[in-house]
């Protein structure tokens, strides 16, 4: 599903973020990214969903060399990709459901097919009862599930994640993770970077460690 | 990823699939319709103003053109409108003066002539001028019978030669060539045509440059809204089409502003300039835009409100990348 050869990232020719990345992630697969904060785990999420190109090396995620893709492509390959952000990047001014329903009407779903499935993302977070409020009435653990929601909602092949649990309590964060774990149970291929070690101990996946740009280490899940 | 649909329905589906796409752009074009009005209606002052700023700007070279419209000068009449003026003697009489029409109306170069008798020219001459009181006091007729002739060609040489052979008829005192007046009024036509179109080009840049400064606004109040569908997929296109909606409904109102101020202009006007016309027993009304004109004014402004808004949109696009 997602494979770096060799790959670095140089912004302004100097600060070298990312230097001779190599892994690859298979399809199905739930994987965490961690390192301090710095260590360019944002910069390797960044490249995957195409707001970056590498400097060096190969970014290819299902299929696409990322960096040949053309900018007119750009948004379609966006499209099979779900990404929760640690800030939400939620919009303010519509309701709950309008913020989930967003990426199907940018693909133009009908809309009653629409309403379905926003409502069934809804559930699955368990906030269906909230689909009216303005995410500014929400809290900080609601809005993160509504962000869920939004990624979750037109069913990508591939879920990214950046610190989804960043600002939360341990029993919310253990929450958010459970529901990563679902959509991977159902086929999802999930990477999230956090630097939340404890709880990413307590879930056994396949770890990717980022030391000042460099991969340092890759425990398999036990 | 793996979204191919198996191939022996790949081509219905391949069918089905444009289709709904279709239906799904329509419904996103309109959907960007009503949005764009609604936040339109929403902000009800700024954007009036901005629409009337537009108004002013397209009133002022619609109400030129339709000035010289009025004026007749932009008539292709005027090229008919080149005639000569056959003065006869004084002693000519009036059956003289049909003979010597018929022998006028008997050249090649000549399309029509029109005789006007010694009193007939007398009472056009006072009702033109409304002076029947200083007239009344005159004891003859001062003025010669006339026959106004119309050449086939209103080249001015031709026209030379015409007039030429015209005064060597017998009878005939002197013959007038209007061709003077014509060729001012010609120069005084293209003057204003050019005014026109100059102010036409002028003031429609300005139209681009205000619903363009007011769609950079509106493009930089959304900007955290457009970072984010861009960052979930969205296309260029989906993230342009609100804004080229606005634009055109700035377009569209300015529009109507100026049509309506047009009439408004047209009704202060008109009192004044009848009754002057009446004054000098002429009738004369100020010219309207008739619903051809109309319209023109209304795509042409939409048209420059739709456009403003994709030059200020693209400008803009470019320099907003998701974080």
């Amino acid at each position: 599903m997602i494979a770096f050869e060799h790959v670095g990232k140089r912004y302004g020719g100097r600060f070298e973020a990312l230097a001779n990345i190599d892994f690859g992630v298979a399809r199905g697969e739930m994987v965490f990214l961690t390192g301090h904060s710095g260590a360019g785990k944002s910069s390797l999420l960044r490249l995957i969903m195409r707001l970056e190109r590498p400097s060096r090396g190969r970014v290819v995620v299902a299929g696409h060399d990322i960096a040949r893709l053309h900018a007119s492509q750009v948004p379609f390959y966006r499209r099979q990709i779900g990404v929760v952000f640690q800030d939400h990047q939620l919009l303010f001014d519509r309701s709950v459901f309008h913020n989930v329903a967003l990426p199907l009407v940018i693909q133009g779903v009908e809309p009653r097919e629409s309403a379905r499935r926003v409502r069934a993302a809804l559930d699955k977070v368990g906030l269906l009862h909230r689909e009216k409020a303005l995410p500014i009435e929400l809290s900080g653990g609601e809005q993160q599930r509504i962000g869920i929601a939004r990624a979750v909602v037109n069913k990508p092949a591939l879920l990214l994640a950046d610190e989804p649990t960043g600002n939360l309590d341990p029993q919310l964060s253990a929450d958010i993770m459970a529901l990563f774990e679902d959509f991977n149970r159902i086929g999802t291929t999930v990477m999230i970077a956090s630097h939340d070690l404890a709880l990413i101990a307590r879930l056994h996946h396949r770890t990717l460690r980022l030391r000042d740009g460099r991969l340092v280490a890759d425990e398999r899940a036990p | 990823m793996s979204q191919t649909p198996p191939s022996r329905r790949g081509a219905r589906s391949h069918k089905t699939r444009l289709s709904s796409r279709l239906r799904a752009w329509a419904r996103h074009h309109r959907a960007m319709l009503v949005d764009s009005a609604w936040r339109l209606v929403r902000h009800p002052l700024g954007n009036l103003l901005t629409m009337l700023a537009i108004a002013i700007a397209l009133v002022l070279p619609a109400a030129l053109w339709l000035t010289l419209d009025s004026a007749r000068l932009l008539d292709a009449e005027l090229e008919e409108s080149a005639t000569l003026t056959v003065y006869l003697a004084q002693e000519v009489d009036d059956v003289q003066a049909g003979r010597i029409e018929q022998a006028v109306q008997a050249q090649p170069e000549v399309a029509a002539t029109r005789l006007i008798s010694a009193a007939e020219g007398m009472a056009e001459f006072q009702q033109a001028l409304g002076l029947d009181d200083a007239l009344v006091g005159l004891a003859d007729n001062p003025l010669p019978a006339s026959i106004v002739v119309h050449p086939t060609s209103p080249e001015p040489a031709a026209m030379q030669q015409l007039s030429q052979v015209l005064g060597e008829m017998s009878g005939v005192d002197d013959v007038r060539l209007d061709l003077a007046w014509i060729e001012r009024l010609r120069h005084l036509a293209e003057l204003g045509r050019r005014l026109a179109l100059a102010l036409a080009v002028l003031f429609g840049l300005g139209v681009l440059l205000v619903v363009g400064n007011t769609i950079r606004l509106a493009v930089e109040s959304r900007r955290r809204e457009i970072e984010v569908v861009m960052l979930i997929g969205a296309t260029h296109a989906f993230v342009r089409r609100p804004f080229l909606y606005s634009g055109a409904w700035y377009g569209v109102g300015g529009g109507l502003l100026a049509l309506g101020l047009l009439t408004l202009g047209n009704h202060w006007l008109s009192l004044p300039v009848s009754a002057l016309a009446a004054s000098y027993g002429a009738s004369f009304s100020l010219p309207q835009l008739d619903l051809a004109g109309s319209t023109i004014l209304l795509s042409c402004s939409t048209l420059l409100g739709w456009l403003g808004a994709w030059l200020a949109v693209g400008r803009h696009l470019s320099s907003i990348r998701p974080r």
